[in-house]
């Protein structure tokens, strides 16, 4: 009864602190995701152009989204975050908060992701229905756009929340830089007052409670945009 | 009128050969039916004619629009040939109308109202008005190959190209479709049809093609091919499948 007590107090005391971490952690995630969606797209892009006649530039198109996104996948996002806020900042003689480092940090690693993740949702639709949008006599800039991506979306909704997910997890990496995000003000309270089993425990679930929100919004999106919605 | 002329035509995929050189000419109004066994290049043959496949060598005329030539606009060539896949190829995504209604109203063929119109038309006379809201996935194989043959003749195209359309179709679905076929083929449409049911090619076919190794071994009409065929590999086809 008194730890309950004790932790109940504690809850009380830190609640408006974690809260405001985790405003910062749900707005870093949030200013991210745009940009993230904006590079996976354009690196997406890059990355499957395949122009007959322009076969070099072709090339080179593929080989920056290539190149870009070997380098995110093959490095940690912690030594990512550390180029860029001290790395970068040094070398350029500039300074960059440590808010800007992150929503670069997190756009740059899950553009990548989406990059692949937004390729693999256009390659899993049928080579059928290129065939059959282009024998109908549409160009493929239309056949694309009204045939292959309207099918490929619907594909890719689970794996991009997944990789949202992931990124509303990875802002927690950012604390590195002191950003006072949701696990830097874990961080800070059990600094002050030891108490780290129970803090990480609220920490958790005010995580846990963010991307089951998130994953549960996903689902609607799923079951809404259900192509065979008509089939009961 | 001459609609497909077809010279030295050859296609490679990677080392394997697949046409060594095919010579072929389709009249307006003709049925052509190729016949073969599988690996012959029949397919291919039929997808070089609107170049889903790219020739590697030789000529191919469609309409009086040379395919093989760089700078003639496929799209505007394919707008007049019709396709039928064997995996009929609907878009899932969307209704029975709106898949009929696509190309036309993108290639600004027809307006809006103009192809609904038409569509529905198309629709009844495969016998399917009544499933113009539903979606592919509710469709049988029958019915959705009886959609695709709609969605393609929306086009208004001059030739039909069927990719053994009746391959991937439960027995008992296949007659509709063949139904739908012999109908057009009797208003006159030219049409080039991969199939392996000789029953319909022998009822339906100006001429047959028998292809196998990536030649047109023997072609005639169809008494002369299935009633007497020269070929020692037509016979020996026929004797398999008959």
């Amino acid at each position: 009864m008194e730890a309950l007590n004790s932790f109940f107090e504690l809850l009380l005391e830190s609640w408006p602190v974690l809260l405001k971490g985790a405003g910062l952690t749900l707005r870093l995630t949030i200013v991210t995701l745009p940009f993230a969606v904006l590079l996976g797209l354009i690196s997406c892009v890059l990355g499957m152009t395949n122009i007959r006649d322009l076969k070099i530039i072709s090339w080179i198109m593929r080989s920056i989204s290539n190149v870009y996104i070997a380098i995110i996948r093959g490095t940690p996002v912690l030594v990512q975050v550390f180029f860029i806020y001290f790395g970068i900042t040094q070398f350029t003689g500039t300074k960059m908060t440590a808010y800007v480092a992150g929503v670069i940090c997190l756009s740059l690693n899950a553009g990548a992701y989406l990059s692949e993740i937004f390729r693999g949702g256009i390659q899993a639709v049928n080579k059928g229905q290129m065939e059959a949008a282009r024998s109908l006599g549409m160009p493929y800039g239309n056949s694309m756009i009204k045939i292959i991506l309207p099918q490929a979306f619907r594909i890719v909704i689970p794996s991009t929340v997944n990789q949202f997910i992931i990124t509303l997890k990875d802002t927690s990496i950012i604390s590195v830089i002191g950003l006072m995000e949701l696990t830097m003000q874990g961080k800070q309270i059990i600094a002050r007052n030891f108490r780290s089993f129970e803090i990480w425990i609220m920490v958790g679930v005010i995580y846990f409670v963010m991307n089951y929100a998130l994953s549960k919004v996903s689902q609607y999106i799923e079951r809404r945009l259900s192509i065979d919605k008509g089939r009961n | 009128m001459t609609k497909v002329e077809i010279k030295g035509l050859e296609k490679n995929f990677g080392k394997l050969h697949v046409l060594k050189g095919i010579d072929l000419k389709v009249e307006e109004g003709e049925v052509v039916c190729l016949i073969g066994p599988s690996g012959s290049g029949k397919s291919t043959l039929l997808r070089c004619i609107n170049c889903l496949e790219e020739a590697t060598k030789g000529k191919i005329v469609v309409d009086g629009q040379v395919l093989t030539d760089k700078k003639t606009n496929i799209n505007k060539v394919r707008e007049n040939i019709g396709m039928v896949f064997q995996q009929f190829n609907l878009f899932p995504h969307l209704s029975v109308i709106k898949n009929i209604m696509l190309a036309p109203v993108d290639r600004k063929k027809l307006t809006k109202e103009q192809a609904e119109k038409k569509g529905m038309e198309l629709l009844a006379r495969v016998g399917l008005a009544d499933k113009k809201d539903q979606f592919p996935s509710q469709l049988s194989g029958g019915q959705q190959q009886r959609v695709a043959i709609a969605r393609s003749l929306c086009m208004e195209p001059d030739i039909m190209l069927f990719d053994e359309p009746t391959s991937a179709l439960d027995p008992e679905t296949v007659g509709e479709v063949l139904d739908v076929m012999k109908e057009l083929a009797k208003e006159g449409m030219t049409m080039v049809i991969v199939t392996h049911e000789m029953g319909f090619a022998r009822e339906v076919a100006d001429r047959v093609l028998f292809l196998d190794g990536g030649y047109i071994v023997e072609q005639g009409t169809p008494e002369q091919i299935f009633g007497n065929p020269q070929n020692e590999r037509t016979k020996s086809f026929l004797d398999k499948v008959l």
